[in-house]
């Protein structure tokens, strides 16, 4: 186990979106160190955004149409560890000064169809996390054979940040 | 035609009167026209009878014209009265001209008569003697020869005159015609009066900041009335006084130097300059050196920027021209600038003695291509033109953000290896290529049996060679050819396939090839003894790539085979190690050892055809010049015919 690199971290913006004449939606704006140039825009059910780094200032520029909605930041920043084919990463989540849970984060790089591999991905969580492997996640349920992409990483994340979020104060780990 | 209705055509004729006037109530009155008496005397008005037709000749023309211009006055004065009638000056000439003609005939009469009047001829020269034809010829064509000849020597002389001019000022070479050819090969501007170039490579895309600017002088210094020098340049060149002299790039691997405190002893030595072709006017060969110094000076500034700022391991040391890195232990790179100028004093201390095998002149090539890459870099179409508002870079990473790349594909889209890491590389690279093959040779010298041949490939990469060694016996190269080793010669590890499919990486040490090699050398033997065995019909029995038996080599393992004899009789076995060298033990049959001890298990005799102990063989005197073929003289020598 070599831990290539330090310091990733994956942030999360939330903003409240306000489109005339209906509910404000929630719009996220996520960026991932894995990704350093990219910037990901996702609605809760909806689209999601990869954009360029400047998408940031773009919303600055967008403020009449949206606000930022209270408790906006959330990140998870650890170590990145590289084991052949497999990435893990591992990180605290944190908002604002306080930690909240921990992340980890699995990949198998080779492949790039989520079914395929997702029983060796289980098998080598089991390997370290024993009873606490999670289930097939859900950004897979609708499509089994289609191609992974970061966006579906950045869905994943979000899920897991709204579900700290929600929880109360004191920290119960809650990994996925 | 048939059915067109007939047109009416009128015809007039066109002679009209002339109308003299018209009157008030439209209608004209018309002049008449001349009558033919008219007419006639209209037309005699218009003869001129001073005018003959044919020649007319001098007396009677110039007393007619005389005449005539009495005639003229008189009609001058009566153009005031009207013309009384239009026969007037008709009969007034012929009255003129028979008064003429009467004169002349009483003339002629009385001369006739040569009474009163005679007609005298006028005195005329004497004709000249007739001379002798012959001589007067003989004059006349010398006259006329000496007036040809005078003329064509005064174009002669005109002819030579320009010639002798045209000479002088080709040797005299005009300023102008000279400025037009140094615009031919260089950018030249007007300043003011001042006549400027530019030497520097920031149109080829360099971004040195330095001017490179040279100065176009006129060359008057010259006295015209002493005979012009052969060498004679109507045009000077003044370049900047930093780029003057010549200079090169001195790459240089050495071992590491003991005392770091020894920096600094700059290490120059004056490299003849290359020789400029005959035909180049000075300021070329002025203009060229000064701008290779520019180029030099540019590659050690990005050298040593580089050198500081970026981080390796091992940090780069640069001290005054040089600059030092460490590509291995115990090694030392040194780059160095050698700028030596064209004074009298540097040139009593060039004379230090320099190992010209020192300096890589591979690698200073390679750093002069790799500079001009990076010019070319600059001026290339993924960087011009390119929209206002997108940053400078390659094209595809306009693509990185929304294409979510990760790390890896953004650092394979940049290109972020500097001069100084690329050369370090190359020179990594050279300096392990050439320690291999010194270990190859070393040991191809050595050892005589097994051989070692290398064969070295032509085409390689600046990073990258590779090299098929094969281990051979003498002798058995077609039987004996299992051990082939591909060696691929990196930056900094050689990977070696071998024949079999395993794929080894060493590293950069010495050792561990030699190591390698001795270990494949002494397997190679092993492996020649089971292909002999199968040439020769014995029967492989065991063979083991490495045993676990006998003394524990240093370097590799120990290879054994035991092969037994067509018949079953005799059996050899074989152990050879890289350190230990060969062993080989031959069994014998029972009935052919005679210090067995006799037991009271075996009871039978046919117990006796089995092989029993084994003897060692004396190998060092066996015959043969090496193991396979002493090995198949024991082989011989154990089947019996």
């Amino acid at each position: 186990m070599l831990p290539s690199l330090k310091h990733i971290k994956v942030q999360l913006k939330v903003l409240l979106l306000f489109i005339s004449g209906q509910t404000g939606k929630l719009m996220y704006v996520m960026h991932n160190s894995e990704y350093p140039l990219s910037c990901f825009a996702l609605f809760e059910n909806g689209p999601c955004l990869i954009a360029d780094a400047n998408f940031d200032t773009l919303m600055v520029k967008l403020k009449g149409f949206f606000q930022n909605a209270k408790a906006n930041k959330i990140e998870s920043r650890g170590t990145r560890y590289q084991y052949c084919d497999f990435l893990v990463k591992v990180g605290t989540v944190t908002m604002g000064p306080s930690a909240r849970g921990i992340s980890v984060e699995v990949e198998y790089c080779p492949c790039v169809i989520a079914n395929d591999c997702w029983n060796l991905l289980m098998e080598f969580m089991q390997s370290f996390m024993g009873s606490h492997t999670p289930g097939i996640p859900s950004v897979f349920g609708t499509k089994h054979d289609s191609i992974y992409s970061p966006a579906d990483t950045m869905v994943q994340y979000m899920e897991l940040f709204n579900k700290i979020r929600k929880q109360q104060q004191v920290p119960v780990a809650g990994i996925r | 035609m048939a059915g067109v209705p007939a047109v009416r055509i009128s015809i007039e004729s066109a002679c009209e009167k002339q109308v003299q006037e018209v009157g008030l109530d439209g209608s004209e009155t018309y002049l008449q026209p001349l009558s033919m008496s008219q007419n006639l005397a209209r037309l005699a008005q218009r003869i001129d009878f001073s005018q003959g037709s044919g020649s007319e000749e001098d007396e009677p023309g110039s007393a007619g014209r005389a005449w005539a211009e009495a005639g003229a006055d008189q009609h001058e004065e009566e153009k005031f009265q009207p013309s009384l009638w239009p026969w007037d000056s008709v009969r007034n000439n012929l009255r003129s001209a028979l008064t003429e003609m009467c004169v002349l005939y009483d003339v002629l009469s009385i001369v006739k008569d040569k009474k009163f009047m005679t007609l005298d001829p006028v005195v005329q020269d004497p004709p000249p003697a007739k001379q002798n034809p012959q001589f007067l010829q003989l004059i006349s064509k010398k006259k006329s020869l000496a007036g040809a000849a005078q003329i064509l020597l005064k174009g002669a002389e005109r002819l030579s005159k320009s010639v002798a001019e045209n000479q002088e000022n080709k040797r005299q070479r005009d300023f102008n015609s000279e400025l037009l050819r140094l615009r031919q090969h260089w950018k030249l501007r007007k300043v003011g009066d001042k006549i400027l170039g530019d030497l520097s490579y920031r149109s080829a895309g360099s971004l040195f900041l330095h001017h490179g600017t040279f100065e176009v002088i006129k060359n008057t210094d010259i006295d015209l009335d002493k005979k012009i020098p052969e060498d004679y340049c109507p045009l000077d060149v003044q370049i900047p006084s930093d780029l003057e002299g010549s200079a090169y790039i001195k790459v240089s691997i050495q071992k590491q130097a003991p005392d770091i405190g020894d920096l600094g002893t700059v290490n120059l030595f004056k490299r003849p300059m290359p020789k400029s072709k005959p035909g180049t006017p000075h300021w070329q060969t002025k203009l060229e050196t000064a701008q290779n110094v520019l180029l030099c000076k540019e590659i050690f500034a990005q050298l040593s920027r580089e050198a500081v700022q970026i981080k390796s391991q091992i940090p780069h040391i640069v001290v005054k021209n040089q600059i030092i890195s460490q590509p291995f232990p115990g090694l030392q790179l040194s780059i160095s600038l050698c700028h030596s100028s064209n004074d009298k004093k540097s040139q009593k201390s060039a004379s230090e003695k320099q190992n010209p095998e020192d300096h890589l002149y591979v690698l200073e090539h390679n750093l002069h291509q790799l500079i001009r890459e990076c010019h070319k870099q600059t001026l290339s179409s993924t960087v011009m033109p390119h929209p206002a508002s997108a940053p400078f870079g390659h094209k595809r990473m306009r693509l990185a953000g929304p294409q979510a790349f990760d790390k890896n594909e953004i650092s394979s889209l940049q290109s972020n290896e500097g001069l100084l890491e690329k050369i370090i590389k190359q020179a990594k690279h050279i300096f392990l290529r050439r320690r291999t093959a010194r270990t190859i040779d070393s040991l191809a010298s050595r050892i005589e049996d097994p051989q070692i041949q290398a064969h070295w490939s032509n085409i390689n990469d600046v990073y990258e060679s590779s090299v098929k060694v094969l281990i051979t016996s003498q002798g058995y190269e077609q039987i004996c050819k299992s051990i082939q080793l591909q060696l691929n010669i990196g930056v900094e590890q050689i990977r070696v396939v071998h024949r079999d499919g395993r794929v080894i990486t060493l590293s950069h040490q010495e050792q561990e090839l030699q190591d390698f090699l001795l270990s494949q050398m002494s397997q190679h033997q092993v492996h020649a003894v089971q292909q002999l065995a199968k040439v020769m019909g014995w029967h492989v029995l065991s063979f083991s790539n490495h045993v676990g038996l006998g003394p524990v080599e240093s370097i590799g393992n120990a290879s054994a085979i035991t092969v037994a004899s067509p018949n079953g009789d005799y059996a050899i076995s074989v152990r050879n190690g890289p350190e230990s060298g060969s062993k080989v033990m031959v069994q014998f049959p029972r009935s052919q050892c005679k210090d067995l001890p006799k037991g009271d298990v075996l009871q039978d005799n046919k117990w006796n055809h089995l092989r029993g102990p084994f003897k060692e063989v004396q190998w060092n005197k066996m015959e043969g010049r090496n193991f396979v073929y002493k090995m198949e003289l024991l082989m011989a020598a154990l089947t019996p015919c």
